[in-house]
């Protein structure tokens, strides 16, 4: 479904991202791990389409075609979804304006019937539900005076109505209490399909906890230095990202060395 | 300059009875005396009326032979067309609501011209007002329906002078709409002044909607005088002209008066749009709302100059002013200029003034959900300009105006948009 290929991003001239591979099949949950400033979120906002980096090496293909290409808007119609870390408040936009406006706008690029104000309400209310969120959130201002699991939800309501075939999750662990990990991480089970993959950004082990990945990736100084099953991310939280920091070094001194 | 001949022929075309010809010439000649306002004066400052010198203006001549096509109005109304009233259709009697003529016809309304001011637009307009309305909502009643005055301009060339009195007695209540506009490619000078007078407790909600012609020239004045307890609500929006420019004139004369002024205005092109806004708390307890949002697109100019005075014993006055304002291209420019003036104690007053560009941000997240770019940005500048729409809702005509609001939104891309 997704085949990174050597993947060099920079902004603003300064590498960030420094040689990606990863390929992810439907179905499959993966795990992107690493510390503060490794890259995560850039590989992430990369995916999406977000302007302002420059891909400088590598490809990315996305069911059999060349991603990097598109713009935001094509690639979520092709079905790829970014759940923000840090959700974008937008003051006079309610809530259900901007799901049916996307949801529309992706159904017409199908070539599929839009859907009218009534029908919509039926097909929102049980994604609604399987978030534990009432009806009020649909007519207030899209995230404007959320708390940080409210945004959280917020993100992942999106995505069960826009039902993306693959789902990138930046941090969205990060700031939740316990009782809001445990909605999010059930509504993103709940989402959990064959032929959907999941991409879980985060910092910390605890989320996958709930959210059982098939593969864990350690990203580190832009490079993928670490993959396995779940047991690599039990073993990070056991020994720390320290762990790793001699390994990682070991590895970009091989490689300024011999490369 | 414009030659006098066109002023003093522009008199000798308004009929009678509101030929008050010794009143009208002392106007006119203290208007020649000052002249057209120019760049030197401070309230002027961001104003050019050169091009007025240049056209051959003149009073309307031909009374308009077809009416236009009149849009549906939910209310009351009064059309004119070239500062003639070409068609009424309004239930309520003539001592509420009639044209300017025939009201001064049976006696000239008590306090009519004395809030206007001495600005020499303004006494050019008192000078040559032809024709206007007149609306006077008796003690305690309320107008179920708004009451539309319609002022379109049809002759090329033309100086039209509308002019406009409401009074409302105690404890009434009423919606007025203004409306201006003309027709489409055609230039002319539209300067109109309005005069509302609102005694203890009367409410009067205003919307004023400036739709010129794109090559047209607006210079309107609203002045207001708020006795104890009233309550003035005003969206003001400027869609339209080349150069349009609105001063509001609101004193809150009484105690506990309040007075929220919306607007929003958008420019695109080559045009301009000012709004003046001139309040002034005298007494105590006041309370003043103002809350503008400005669009500037291709090579537009706005103007947000907002002042506010309290003054000495205004005790307890509570003054809030809000512009924000977006450029959408990188030749659009907007001047934001709140000021606060306080000679009093215990005031609350506050002001904010932000000139901004879209929020990329925000755009990226709207197109990350596949909603196209030109979507998402009307998306954000309509909520943009919709935090300011609140009293569309007030009034019920939210179905009426957002056609011709949503009309005049700049469009994605436009080749002036361009860098």
């Amino acid at each position: 479904m997704l085949q990174i290929r050597n993947l060099h991003v920079a902004i603003g001239g300064k590498p960030i991202l420094k040689g990606i591979d990863l390929t992810i099949h439907p179905g499959e949950v993966h795990a992107i791990m690493g510390p503060n400033g490794s890259g995560k979120s850039t590989l992430a906002q990369v995916l999406a389409g977000r302007d302002g980096y420059d891909i400088t090496a590598g490809s990315v293909q996305y069911l059999e075609r060349d991603l990097l290409p598109l713009t935001p808007e094509e690639r979520a119609r092709a079905g790829i979804f970014l759940a923000f870390q840090y959700p974008l408040e937008i003051p006079g936009v309610a809530n259900v304006q901007l799901l049916r406006t996307a949801l529309n706008g992706q159904r017409r690029s199908r070539g599929e019937a839009e859907m009218d104000a009534i029908d919509f309400l039926d097909y929102v209310k049980d994604k609604l539900a399987l978030l534990g969120m009432d009806d009020s959130f649909l007519y207030r201002s899209v995230n404007e005076g959320f708390s940080g699991g409210e945004k959280k939800r917020n993100e992942i309501l999106q995505m069960a109505v826009l039902e993306p075939r693959l789902a990138i999750l930046d941090e969205t662990d990060s700031g939740l209490d316990i009782d809001a990990l445990h909605l999010v991480a059930d509504g993103v089970n709940s989402l959990r399909r064959p032929q959907r993959a999941i991409i879980l950004v985060t910092h910390y082990q605890r989320l996958l906890n709930f959210i059982v990945p098939h593969q864990v990736h350690v990203l580190a100084g832009g490079r993928i230095v670490r993959s396995g099953g779940r047991e690599l991310a039990l073993e990070l939280e056991a020994k720390g990202y320290a762990w790793l920091s001699e390994e990682i070094s070991d590895a970009a001194d091989f490689m300024e060395t011999y490369l | 300059m414009i030659p006098p001949t066109a002023y003093l022929d522009a008199l000798s075309h308004i009929d009678a009875p509101s030929n008050i010809t010794a009143a009208r010439q002392d106007f006119l000649g203290k208007f020649l005396q000052a002249g057209l306002p120019d760049s030197h004066q401070e309230d002027w400052r961001y104003t050019s009326l050169a091009h007025l010198e240049r056209m051959p203006l003149h009073a309307p001549e031909a009374m308009p032979e077809t009416l236009p096509a009149l849009e549906d109005y939910p209310g009351a109304l009064l059309a004119y067309s070239d500062d003639r009233l070409v068609w009424q259709d309004t239930t309520l009697p003539a001592t509420v609501l009639s044209t300017l003529s025939d009201a001064i016809g049976s006696g000239m309304p008590a306090a009519f011209g004395s809030l206007a001011g001495n600005g020499s637009l303004t006494q050019l307009n008192a000078a040559l007002w032809r024709e206007g309305a007149c609306l006077r909502v008796p003690a305690g009643e309320r107008l179920r329906q708004p009451v539309f005055l319609r002022f379109a301009a049809a002759e090329p060339d033309a100086m039209l002078y509308p002019r406009v009195f409401i009074h409302m007695a105690v404890g009434s209540d009423a919606i007025l709409v203004e409306n201006f506009l003309g027709d489409p490619g055609i230039e002319y000078w539209q300067n109109p002044v309005t005069e509302i007078i609102l005694e203890a407790g009367a409410r009067l909600t205003h919307l004023r909607i400036i739709e010129d012609s794109k090559l047209a020239t607006h210079t309107g004045l609203t002045a207001v005088h708020q006795a104890s307890d009233s309550s003035y609500r005003a969206l003001n929006l400027t869609l339209g002209g080349q150069v349009a420019r609105h001063e509001l004139k609101l004193t809150l004369a009484g105690a506990g008066a309040e007075a929220r002024l919306d607007g929003v205005f958008i420019v695109e092109g080559r045009r301009s749009a000012e709004q003046h806004l001139r309040i002034v708390h005298l007494a105590p307890r006041g309370n003043s709302r103002t809350f503008y949002r400005g669009l500037a697109d291709g090579r537009g100019r706005g103007v947000f100059d907002g002042r506010v005075e309290v003054r000495a014993h205004a005790d307890g006055s509570d003054a809030q002013q809000s512009s924000r304002n977006l450029l959408l291209s990188p030749h659009a420019e907007i001047d934001a200029k709140p000021q606060l003036e306080i000679y009093a104690d215990d005031v609350k007053c506050s002001h904010g003034a932000t000139v901004g560009s879209l929020d990329e941000d925000a755009l990226f997240y709207l197109r990350s959900r596949g909603i196209d770019s030109e979507t998402a940005r009307r998306l954000l500048l309509e909520a943009f300009v919709g935090e300011a729409l609140g009293l569309l809702d007030d009034t019920g005509l939210r179905d009426w105006m957002m056609p011709r609001l949503l009309a005049r939104m700049p469009r994605s891309h436009s080749e002036e948009s361009r860098p």
